[in-house]
Order: structure tokens, then C-alpha cells, then sequence
């Protein structure tokens, strides 16, 4: 078992060069205040009626039920195969494939996949499959009603137990831990579906809400009418829905992302977090997501005070122009991981259960720590940090057109200074201490 | 043949810092550690001939769950050479993560695994039986 970060991993990153991290932090301060002294004054990004609309097979592949289903039983197939090996494959984290699959492949993955395709996890989740199956047994869904109430917050809590377990839960890299989490995910998940109904998976599962969320920044959406369109990621963004508990999805992910940092850095390891046990790490997380709610509540309340707003929204007004922050962190803290560690996943495929079998001729291959050099990771690291900064921003401007044509640009301040704050924090802890 | 010529250089480079070459003599002190052998790259990698790095030694020792000596960050530079010396109080094994380096330990006698630090990144070294981590290697 081993303390590392992030659940998996054989190494993690080396501190940012300061060089790198100044000219990262100086140019998010002044693209902030450039944007706000000097870009538009009107709203000028498309809503959610907006965008080109695809071709036609492109529109029948996304309504077609059958493919759906389809890909849905091939995601069921691999996700059964992923537990089978948790359970019965290798005891070691070095040899079972199941705890790489899920902490590096499929959580990690999932940002550049949705970026890149859209809502990938809505498509492919297994347990839409499973729960439409076990409708006839579980009855109508008596709670739909009340399941919109809850907004995203379901969505929120199932996230913050899932980076628990990543980041804070001693036994995490243990595979049997990765097969009881799987098992245990797809019983709540599925019991709260027998009663809320399907649309549960998008307010109260972390993988698919986070997904979708995610999809905002790619080109593909969904029309107001339905239509599948490409737009801008920039008006895809804005189109987001002002969901009750969205600002709550994007602070935990902020927040634990920023713990991941921070449990990385030689201050946290030797000072508070040295015990590295459950307790020290809960707090820290605790801390870490407490911080930037905190920080995050008194930004958007600020300038909403100050344009004599109602106080009540505005969190959840501003949540879609975090959420590029959140990205732009995530990248830089896992692109490494992924492409370097991640390959294990690849490797330990070809024998699943440490039979000596070699289904895909790859089983005596090793992780290339080499691929991706220190400078291009570094590199990535400030670009993915401050293009987020860029992009969160800009969004934040816009909204803040929209909400309130006529007010100054000296309103969106506090907020944009907590943007700062975050973008800096962030850039900080990848520099390390 | 090719050995023999960078670990001369490295003998040599080691007498003249003058800090590392003892190793288990200063293992005893641990409090200072982390300052006197940060100087040590810096005079091996400059003076020295470019075909002769010093070989960095780096030593832990284990006993009743606490890690003393090198512990921490131990930073040294991209192609250095460098020897992890572990002595334990009880039977173990040495892991190095990313080098994928391994050294059984018995109790009381110090095991050492040397390697060209050529992977950049931070590893971590811990004992597989006890998950107890002895410190983290910064490369670069």
C-alpha cells in the first residue's frame, strides 16, 4: 500500500519551475483585468438556442435507442469484467488492473473524453441499462416528483464520498476496495433510481453529473429544441442550467482537487497531513473544499451586493464560469498521471487474473515514465491553469452582462478576484512548498 | 571497462566534498542531513570532469516504525548516481516506485540499491511489508 496521491501512481510531478509559475500567475491577473476593463459591455455568446446543427446520421445515432442500449451493455460488460478481476484477479495494486481502471483510466479519462465528445458518460452508463431492466420489478418511480428539488446536490455527495475514498481512505489502492466500491455504487445508485426514476443518474451520479458538466466545454450540445449542434464551448458553457447544488458539484471538485495538491507537497507531508491517516486526511479535505465554499460564497455574494442584487442565486449564477477553473486544475494535476501511469491499465488488461495468459500480446510491457518529458508537463500544466482562468472569466463577464446589463464592471470585483485567488492558489500548489 | 572510469571520478568527487563519502559514519546524525548533502551535486556536477558524476548516497535507517536519517524530500539532480541505503530493525522490503527498484531487508544489516536517477518526476520509497514510507525522491 502506498501513501501516494490520487489513489494510483508510481510518481508524481516535479514542483513547477518558478519562472513558469510567475508568468502563469502574472498573465491570469492581467487577462482578468483586461477582460474587465477592456472586452464587451453587451452579451454577445449564444444561448441555448444556439449552434449549427449536425448532419442528419449524426442525429439519428444520437436518438437511436438501440446504440444506446448497445453501448451501454458493452460499458455493463467492461465494468462486470473490472469488478470480477477487484475481486478474484491479483491481490497486489501492481498487478490487478481494477484499481488503475477506475482511478486512472475512467476518472481521469473522463475529462478528456467528455471534453472532446460530449456527454460521454450519460451514453455509456451501465447502470441507465440496469435500472431500465429492473423497472418492471421495482415498480413506477414513486419519488419523480420530488427528485428536481434536489437539484444537483445528490450529484455533489455522491463526488465528495467518491474523492474521499481516492484521496483520503487508507485501504484505497487495495483492489478488494475498488470491487467493493463498484458494488456498493451500483446498489445505491440503482436503489435511488427504483424511486426517483432515470433521470436520477444525471442529478445524483457524481461520474455522469461531473460528465455532463464537463460536455459544457466541449463543441457538442443539445439544442432547446433537441437538435444536436456544434457551438462554441464558450456558449455551450453559458447555456449551462442554473441548477440548485451546481455550485456545490463544482466546489467539491475544486476543493479536493486543490486537497490532491496539497497532500503532494513536502509542507503537508511533513506537517499536518505526516501521519497520513484517515483522520488528518478527512480534515484536510474537509479544509481544502471548506476553503474554496467559503472563498467561492463570499465572491458571488459580494458582487452581487454590490450591484443590490438578490443574494439567494447568485452562487449558483456563476458555478458554469468555475467550472473551466476546475478543468484547467484537473488537467494540470493529472495529465501526467494519465498518460504515464495510466498505460498500466493498458498493460495489466492482458492478464486480468495473473493467469500468465497474454490476451493482448502487451502483459510483458512496462510503463514508459519517459513519454512525456518534464518540460512539456510543466508546460501543460501553467497553459491547461491559466487557459481555464481565461475561459472561467470570460464566462463570469458574460453572465454577469446578462444578469445585470446596466451595472458596472466594478461589480464583478470580488468575484473575479476570488477567481484570482483560486487560479493563484492553484499555480501555488503546483509549484509546491 | 566503461564502469570503471565514473566510479573513480566519483570516489574522487566524494573525497574532495567531503561530506558524503562517510556515509554510515554520518547516518547517526540525522538533523542535518538534508543542508550538507544539497551542496554535494552542486561541487560533484561543476568541478568534476562531465563523464564523472558522484554517486549521491543516501541512507535511511528503520527501527520500531520510525524512519530516521535521509527522510523527507531528497532532491538530486537528472543522471546522477545514487545509492539508497536502508537498514531496518526488522525483516522487509525495499520499494522503489517509478525505478520499480527492489532490496530485501534483513533485520540489522544495511541493504543498498544503487541506480542512475534518470527518470524525472517524485518516487517514493517504502517498505512493501509495512507500507511505512521512508521518503520521496525528487529527480530533476
Amino acid at each position: 500500500m502506498s501513501v501516494l496521491a490520487h489513489g494510483v501512481g508510481s510518481r508524481t510531478d516535479l514542483p513547477l519551475p518558478l519562472g513558469l509559475a510567475l508568468y502563469g500567475a502574472g498573465a491570469a491577473i492581467l487577462v482578468s483585468f483586461a477582460v474587465l476593463l477592456l472586452l464587451w459591455r453587451r452579451p454577445r455568446l449564444g444561448g441555448a438556442h444556439s449552434g449549427h446543427p449536425l448532419p442528419p446520421r449524426v442525429q439519428r445515432a444520437a436518438a437511436s435507442a438501440p446504440l444506446r442500449r448497445g453501448l451501454q451493455a458493452l460499458a455493463l460488460a467492461v465494468a462486470v469484467v473490472v469488478l470480477l478481476v477487484a475481486l478474484a484477479g491479483p491481490a497486489e495494486t501492481d498487478r490487478n488492473l481494477a484499481p488503475w481502471a477506475l482511478y486512472v483510466t475512467a476518472w481521469v479519462g473522463l475529462v478528456p473524453a467528455s471534453l472532446l465528445l460530449g456527454p460521454v458518460w450519460r451514453v455509456l452508463n451501465p447502470l441507465r441499462l440496469l435500472s431500465r431492466a429492473l423497472r418492471p420489478l421495482t415498480g413506477p418511480p414513486r419519488g419523480a416528483a420530488r427528485l428536481p428539488a434536489l437539484g444537483l446536490w445528490p450529484a455533489a455527495v455522491s463526488l465528495l464520498v467518491f474523492v474521499w475514498l481516492e484521496l483520503v481512505f487508507p485501504g484505497r489502492a487495495e483492489p478488494v476496495t475498488v470491487g467493493v466500491f463498484l458494488l456498493a455504487y451500483a446498489v445505491v445508485h440503482l436503489a435511488a433510481a427504483a424511486w426517483f426514476g432515470e433521470d436520477w443518474f444525471a442529478r445524483g451520479d457524481g461520474f455522469e453529473a461531473w460528465s455532463t458538466l464537463l460536455a459544457r466545454l466541449s463543441v457538442v450540445a443539445r439544442r432547446d429544441d433537441g437538435v444536436v449542434v456544434a457551438r462554441s464551448p464558450l456558449s455551450n458553457a453559458m447555456a449551462t442550467p442554473d441548477e440548485r447544488g451546481l455550485a456545490a458539484v463544482v466546489v467539491v471538485l475544486l476543493g479536493s482537487t486543490g486537497f490532491d495538491g496539497l497532500s503532494r507537497t513536502v509542507w503537508w507531508q511533513t506537517g499536518a497531513g505526516a501521519a497520513g491517516d484517515t483522520l488528518s486526511g478527512t480534515l484536510g479535505l474537509a479544509a481544502c473544499t471548506a476553503v474554496v465554499a467559503v472563498l467561492y460564497l463570499l465572491g458571488t455574494r459580494l458582487s452581487g451586493r454590490l450591484g443590490r442584487l438578490p443574494l439567494g442565486p447568485q452562487p449558483r449564477l456563476y458555478a458554469a464560469s468555475v467550472v473551466p477553473i476546475a478543468v484547467g486544475y484537473t488537467v494540470a494535476h493529472y495529465c501526467s498521471l494519465l498518460l504515464l501511469d495510466g498505460q498500466t491499465t493498458w498493460i495489466l488488461a492482458s492478464d486480468p487474473f495473473g493467469t500468465g495468459a497474454d490476451l493482448f500480446g502487451t502483459a510483458a510491457n512496462v510503463v514508459d515514465l519517459r513519454a512525456v518529458g518534464p518540460d512539456l508537463i510543466a508546460w501543460v500544466q501553467v497553459g491547461a491553469v491559466v487557459l481555464g482562468h481565461v475561459v472561467g472569466v470570460v464566462l463570469a463577464h458574460e453572465k454577469a452582462l446578462r444578469v445585470a446589463p446596466r451595472a458596472p464592471a466594478s461589480d464583478q470585483l470580488p468575484l473575479v478576484l476570488v477567481m484570482v485567488a483560486f487560479t493563484l492558489a492553484g499555480l501555488g500548489l503546483l509549484f509546491g512548498f | 571497462m566503461r564502469r570503471a572510469l565514473p566510479l573513480a571520478g566519483a570516489v574522487l568527487a566524494l573525497v574532495l566534498s567531503g561530506c558524503a563519502g562517510t556515509a554510515p559514519a554520518e547516518a547517526g546524525t540525522p538533523s542535518s542531513a538534508p543542508s550538507t548533502s544539497s551542496s554535494a551535486p552542486s561541487s560533484g556536477s561543476s568541478s568534476a570532469a562531465p563523464s564523472s558524476p558522484a554517486v549521491r548516497a543516501v541512507a535511511v535507517e528503520v527501527a520500531g516504525g520510525r524512519v530516521t536519517g535521509d527522510t523527507g524530500r531528497m532532491v538530486v539532480a537528472a543522471g546522477e548516481r545514487v545509492a539508497l541505503t536502508v537498514t531496518s530493525d526488522v525483516a522487509d522490503e525495499l520499494h522503489l516506485h517509478g525505478y520499480d527498484l527492489t532490496a530485501d531487508l534483513a533485520p540489522g544489516t544495511p541493504a543498498t540499491v544503487e541506480f542512475t536517477a534518470d527518470l524525472p518526476g517524485v518516487f517514493e520509497a517504502e517498505l512493501h511489508g509495512s507500507g511505512t514510507v521512508l521518503l520521496s525522491l525528487q529527480v530533476g
